[in-house]
């Protein structure tokens, strides 16, 4: 298959699964749990990615007419994303069962991923896994995203000179975490 | 030797005053810094590539709980309730002004009486 028919084979599933099909929202669900799971694992651990990754994409499915095809559809999930991720912090924060600071790495990570690169990555999500929840998100969307200052300021409801102030932040504390574990 | 001004120039961020700027263009210490960042950099933008993959049980539980599809945007609803929460504040702060007015007036009507 081509990009272009990958593209829109993916089209089409949206027309429908806008329309209210279930069957193309699972199809839609089987393409992108994997990006929304990974997404949510680096802003909130492994306790709570995988509720957030189903609010996501529940809240999708929901939100599905109102999707215009103004962003990507990856994008947009992205950001839906995002959203439950903070309502669910928010409210496992208000519950408290269990402490969302503690040390979580990619438990997910597949066997075959040895070696360096595996190391200096696995090094790289116990780093992040340390920052602040909000130091996290910013580093995570603009950094390991690519998301722009406004984008990421705008999702997690801060200002642009926050989002700027907080990334700084997260680096220098990456840098020094990273430099540490050496 | 690290100087208050290497200080200065890693905890603030971006690029910060011209004094700093012409601090961290000689500054070896500094300079050490940025490389060290720019390869934190480029490995964060690696992990972008990665995906971990989700729980085997996260599709059949979200194809289990899909409800009804929402064509309403949510946001007119809150844009509902905050301009009659706007309104009713508009109005009490009318009548409040309106008797303060009236009992003014009264006042007034009766000293002159």
């Amino acid at each position: 298959m081509t990009a272009g028919e990958v593209q829109r084979a993916e089209e089409e599933l949206l027309a429908r699964a806008r329309a209210g099909d279930r069957e193309a929202f699972g199809d839609l669900v089987g393409r992108y749990q994997d990006t929304v799971y990974t997404l949510a694992l680096r802003l909130v651990g492994p306790d709570l990615a995988a509720d957030v990754a189903q609010e996501a994409l529940l809240r999708a499915w929901r939100a599905l007419p109102r999707f215009r095809g103004e962003a990507a559809f990856g994008t947009w999930l992205h950001r839906i994303t995002v959203n439950s991720a903070w309502t669910l912090r928010k409210r496992a924060r208000r519950q408290a069962t269990e402490p969302l600071e503690g040390d979580f790495e990619d438990r997910g990570l597949p066997p075959e991923r040895a070696g360096e690169l595996a190391e200096v990555r696995a090094g790289l999500s116990r780093a992040l896994a340390a920052l602040t929840p909000g130091q996290r998100a910013v580093v995570v969307l603009r950094d390991v995203y690519g998301w722009s200052n406004a984008e990421t300021a705008r999702e997690l409801g801060i200002t642009e000179v926050t989002a700027k102030v907080r990334l700084h932040r997260a680096r220098l504390r990456l840098r020094a975490l990273l430099a540490g574990a050496r | 030797m690290r100087t208050p001004l290497c200080a200065l120039a890693e905890w603030l961020p971006g690029e910060g005053p011209a004094l700093l700027g012409a601090h961290r263009r000689i500054c070896l210490r500094c300079q050490a810094g940025a490389a060290r960042e720019r390869v934190l950099r480029r490995a964060l933008v690696g992990l972008a590539d990665e995906q971990v993959p989700a729980p085997a049980g996260l599709h059949p539980r979200v194809l289990a709980g899909l409800g009804r599809q929402d064509a309403a945007d949510p946001r007119r609803a809150l844009v509902a309730r905050a301009a009659a929460r706007h309104a009713a504040a508009g109005g009490l702060a009318a009548a409040t002004l309106l008797a303060l007015v009236a009992g003014l007036a009264r006042r007034h009507s009766r000293a002159l009486g």
